[in-house]
């Protein structure tokens, strides 16, 4: 099947490899997100993990994370807590 | 809790680390590299492209057969997309312009590689371990922890990448600076090799390079890359963090918003993504170097270090690494060889400051200032294009070139502008 129209994030991620951790290896401090009007992370992640909810809060999901950093460095109030998943664990390149 | 001792741990088993570690070992020293990821390269991402020189002068001579290599770059392209059009500049050579060369490769499958040449010279990879943390007594770093375990080291190599989780935790690097970190992200698809041979004008294992500015960034700093694999290209976006807030652009759509643009739409039709990935990028030149990659008993390594050039005709990332790795084994050694003082390791900086990859940086450290200028990504994509319509139409009479540039700029740029960045251009490239 060729990929002529546009995929969406959820399909691109689908081919990717992953080893999902039990627990997340990112935590954010959503409490923070509230006072963030622009919430940055949302644009920024690669994956679309970051979204916003209809009461206008942040949700996170870790997992289909490509462990890039980026929310890590954008955040603007430091609600993100970042790190790598445990050793062999998270997404697994094959074209990296 | 275990405890095993070695004359050098690397963490990372990236290009730096890995080439670290193949020259400690065929030098005979006892080597271990900790890499997180489950198999070596599986964490590693990267455009596409390897510039060979460092292979040639320091690897087997065969290397060149057994390597993992896709395709030697022998077109390099730049083209500038606008809506409905794309100008492009094509530079085709029919052998290497130079002594060394460049080639395409998947860093997952060359990093293997490289973990093979390791492992043939008796040092030892242990994959799915991450570093928790540096072992540290009295200042000096003497080895780390990883799950519980504990290893010694004389020297401990850290070659982490971008994300230095590790040296940050201890206080010896703040994190990547917002205005000078990009993201990356990137498409595989797979097209077939005669079908790519066809599209981009290629035979008997050439390549094409293909760098892409224009509106598909949305007024954000970035760029676009194409890579010719063997039977895949590679095409993916990057984009300046800084800029993300204040830009329509959204990170996760921007390498679709590449893909289906016209001009690059046609040259993958019939493909099939195969993999999406991401990773970041610096992007500050010299600005992004640690003042002291070294202090007591460890080295710091390849992009950790800050070591990235980014010329905007070519990025150089995987030989720069590999250098800095080459020059942490020579300076470990002789440093094991005259005792192991774990201050000795102040060679490796002498040992840089007169690399060639601290020189490729130095040579171009006026760049990222010109590069950080908006009019490069905002303004001259369309004018190029415009200014090429121009001429190009026939409408009732053509416009001469001066004329059509005139009537593009108009509005947007003033000739005074113009020329200043193309001055500015001159002096930093």
């Amino acid at each position: 099947m060729s990929s002529s129209g546009k995929l969406s994030v959820e399909e691109r991620l689908a081919l990717d490899k992953f080893e999902i951790y039990s627990k997340p290896h990112i935590i954010v401090d959503k409490d923070k997100c509230l006072k963030c009007p622009e919430k940055p992370c949302v644009k920024a992640c690669p994956a679309g993990l970051y979204t916003v909810d209809e009461e206008g809060r942040l949700q996170f999901n870790y997992e289909g994370c490509l462990e890039c950093g980026a929310c890590r460095l954008i955040c603007p109030y430091n609600a993100v807590k970042w790190s790598y998943p445990p050793g062999g664990f998270g997404v697994h390149y094959q074209f990296g | 809790m275990a405890e095993e001792r070695f004359d050098v741990v690397v963490v990372g088993g990236g290009p730096a680390g890995l080439s670290a570690a193949y020259f400690l070992s065929k030098a005979g020293f006892s080597v271990a590299v900790l890499e997180r990821g489950g198999r070596l390269g599986s964490k590693n991402m990267f455009g596409g492209r390897i510039y060979s020189h460092v292979f040639d002068k320091y690897f087997p001579s065969g290397w060149r057969n057994e390597a993992p290599v896709e395709r030697w770059v022998r077109r390099e392209r730049f083209s500038l997309l606008c809506k409905g059009q794309a100008v492009s500049m094509e530079y085709w050579a029919s052998r290497s312009p130079g002594k060394y060369d460049s080639f395409t490769a998947f860093l997952t499958r060359f990093l293997e590689w490289m973990g093979s040449l390791v492992e043939s010279e008796g040092g030892l990879i242990a994959t799915g371990v991450k570093v928790d943390k540096l072992k540290i007594s009295e200042g000096k770093v003497i080895g780390v922890e990883a799950g519980g375990d504990e290893l010694e080291a004389g020297y401990v190599l850290i070659a982490e990448g971008i994300n230095t989780i590790l040296l940050e935790q201890h206080g010896l690097r703040p994190r990547p600076r917002l205005e000078s970190t990009a993201i990356g992200v990137k498409e595989v698809i797979r097209l077939g090799e005669n079908t790519i041979n066809k599209r981009f004008n290629l035979s008997g294992g050439e390549g094409v390079a293909q760098l892409f500015l224009g509106d598909f960034l949305k007024n954000a700093r970035g760029g676009g890359f194409l890579y010719t694999m063997k039977d895949y290209v590679t095409l993916g976006v990057v984009v300046r963090l800084g800029d993300i807030g204040s830009s329509e652009i959204s990170v996760r759509d921007v390498a679709e918003d590449l893909r289906l643009h016209p001009f690059i739409k046609s040259m993958l039709e019939g493909g099939v993504m195969v993999e999406y990935s991401a990773h970041l990028v610096r992007e500050g030149g010299t600005r992004d170097l640690m003042d002291k990659p070294y202090g007591p008993g460890y080295m710091v390594l390849g992009d950790a270090a800050g070591y990235l050039l980014n010329t905007g005709f070519s990025i150089r990332g995987v030989d720069l690494a590999v250098e800095t790795g080459r020059l942490a084994a020579e300076a470990a050694a002789k440093c094991l060889e005259k005792g192991g003082e774990p201050t000795c390791t102040s060679l490796y900086g002498e040992m840089l400051r007169r690399s060639i990859a601290r020189r490729v940086l130095e040579k171009y450290k006026m760049l990222p200032e010109f590069m950080n200028n908006y009019r490069l990504y905002a303004i001259y994509p369309q004018l190029a294009c415009s200014t090429l319509a121009g001429i190009y139409t026939t409408d009732e009479e053509p416009l001469k070139l001066w004329e059509s540039l005139s009537r593009a700029r108009k509005g947007k740029i003033s000739l005074i502008s113009m020329l200043m960045d193309l001055l500015r251009g001159v002096r930093a490239l």
